[in-house]
């Protein structure tokens, strides 16, 4: 599935869908869950942020934004200490416990949920 | 728009006693300090008045952990900063109100995987802002807060930290009107929590399909088919069963714009 091109205006190549890998220990509550919804999300860059090579990913709906945050970090081989910031419809800042499942019932469209990522605040 | 202007007010004044204690291991004196007393708005964030509380503290703990982040917990459950202080309260003692709220106050041992740090009031206010933001999106697809000015932007949080509610307002209005030929938002910004604290926001029309306003009753039918004895909590009251959506947004929403509401 999702190799069909997203309709939207988005400069995507042709990228399956894949799974970010879940190599973290779960040590808190969440794993009681017994219905592992999961979600397609759509990474694009914005300002001075270096692209992804993969932009859709199938994520588990109960991460929440924080781990999105550490996992595009790690995939662009950020320092620990720069700064990356993730935006939903190009407007807000989610807050770093917010679970990807609100964002994606609230704002998602055409079965995901795109979420631009930059350095440096760009819609304060 | 928003002209129960009594209703606002009652909300906006809303205000919390409570009783700070330091924690044992956190303690280096000899002396035990006094505990903090202090009432504090509803609809504030502790970040932004807890200064003098800190300060009380301060000379009781040792210098290395002076220099710690400093974060709160009640009943072992540690508070998140980002959450307005009267809905913390509903959560954790909705069910149970006691007066005043006793909160143990910490230097050490920051539980990283549970609360956001809070460096400064900068970080408290971009939050606030977002989610502003973030709610504006869903009344009226952002529009509102995008033809607005930075003045405004800031007057609105200036507004909150100074505990102005005509200043406040001034801007706020604007953010609870409806827009074009609809009598109301598209969206309503509305979080529901369980009592673990897990938040749950869905995309919830003011309307029933067939253009009738929708209440609090059909809310939770639609939501909790299966648990019809669910009842919701916000600003220490239970919300009648009759309640519009609309009007709950546009007269009981917190400053930054969402209907907190605590599942009891």
């Amino acid at each position: 599935m999702g190799d069909e091109k997203p309709d939207d205006i988005s400069q995507t190549e042709t990228s399956n869908s894949e799974n970010v890998k879940e190599n973290e220990q779960k040590e808190n509550g969440e794993s009681g869950k017994t219905d592992k919804v999961k979600v397609d999300i759509l990474l694009k860059a914005t300002g001075n942020a270096p692209i992804m090579k993969k932009k859709k990913w199938t994520v588990d709906a109960e991460k929440p934004i924080g781990w999105i945050i550490e996992f595009v970090k790690k995939y662009l081989k950020l320092e620990p200490e720069e700064k990356l910031f993730l935006y939903v419809n190009q407007t807000f800042a989610p807050s770093p416990d917010q679970v990807i499942r609100n964002l994606y019932e609230c704002f998602g469209s055409d079965g995901k949920l795109v979420l631009h990522y930059c350095k440096s605040q760009a819609w304060g | 728009m928003a002209n129960d202007r009594e209703v606002l007010r009652e909300i906006w004044d809303g205000k919390l006693p409570i009783c700070f204690q330091l924690h044992q291991e956190d303690l280096m004196d000899i002396q035990q300090p006094d505990p903090f007393y202090v009432m504090v708005p509803r609809l504030s964030y502790f970040p932004l008045v807890t200064d003098k509380m800190k300060r009380h503290f301060l000379r009781y703990i040792s210098q290395e952990s002076a220099d710690n982040e400093m974060w709160l917990d009640y009943n072992g459950q540690p508070l998140k900063w980002h959450y307005p202080i009267g809905f913390l309260y509903d959560l954790y003692c909705g069910h149970d109100p006691q007066l005043p709220w006793t909160l143990t106050v910490h230097f050490t041992k920051f539980p990283e995987n549970i609360l956001l740090h809070c460096p400064n009031k900068d970080i408290v206010e971009a939050h606030y802002m977002s989610t502003v933001k973030e709610a504006d999106v869903l009344k009226h697809r952002g529009q509102v807060m995008s033809t607005m000015q930075k003045k405004d932007h800031n007057q609105l949080w200036l507004g909150l930290q100074n505990d102005k509610f005509d200043q406040f307002w001034a801007i706020n209005r604007r953010l609870m009107e409806s827009h074009g030929d609809n009598e109301g938002f598209k969206y309503i910004p509305l979080r529901i929590y369980s009592d673990e604290g897990i938040c749950s926001q869905r995309l919830i029309s003011p309307k029933n399909n067939d253009g009738s306003r929708k209440v609090i009753q059909q809310l939770l039918s639609e939501l909790y088919p299966n648990k019809p004895d669910v009842k919701l909590r916000t600003h220490g009251i239970l919300i009648p069963s009759d309640t519009p959506l609309q009007w709950l947004s546009e007269h009981m929403s917190y400053p930054d714009n969402f209907l907190h509401i605590c599942l009891c």
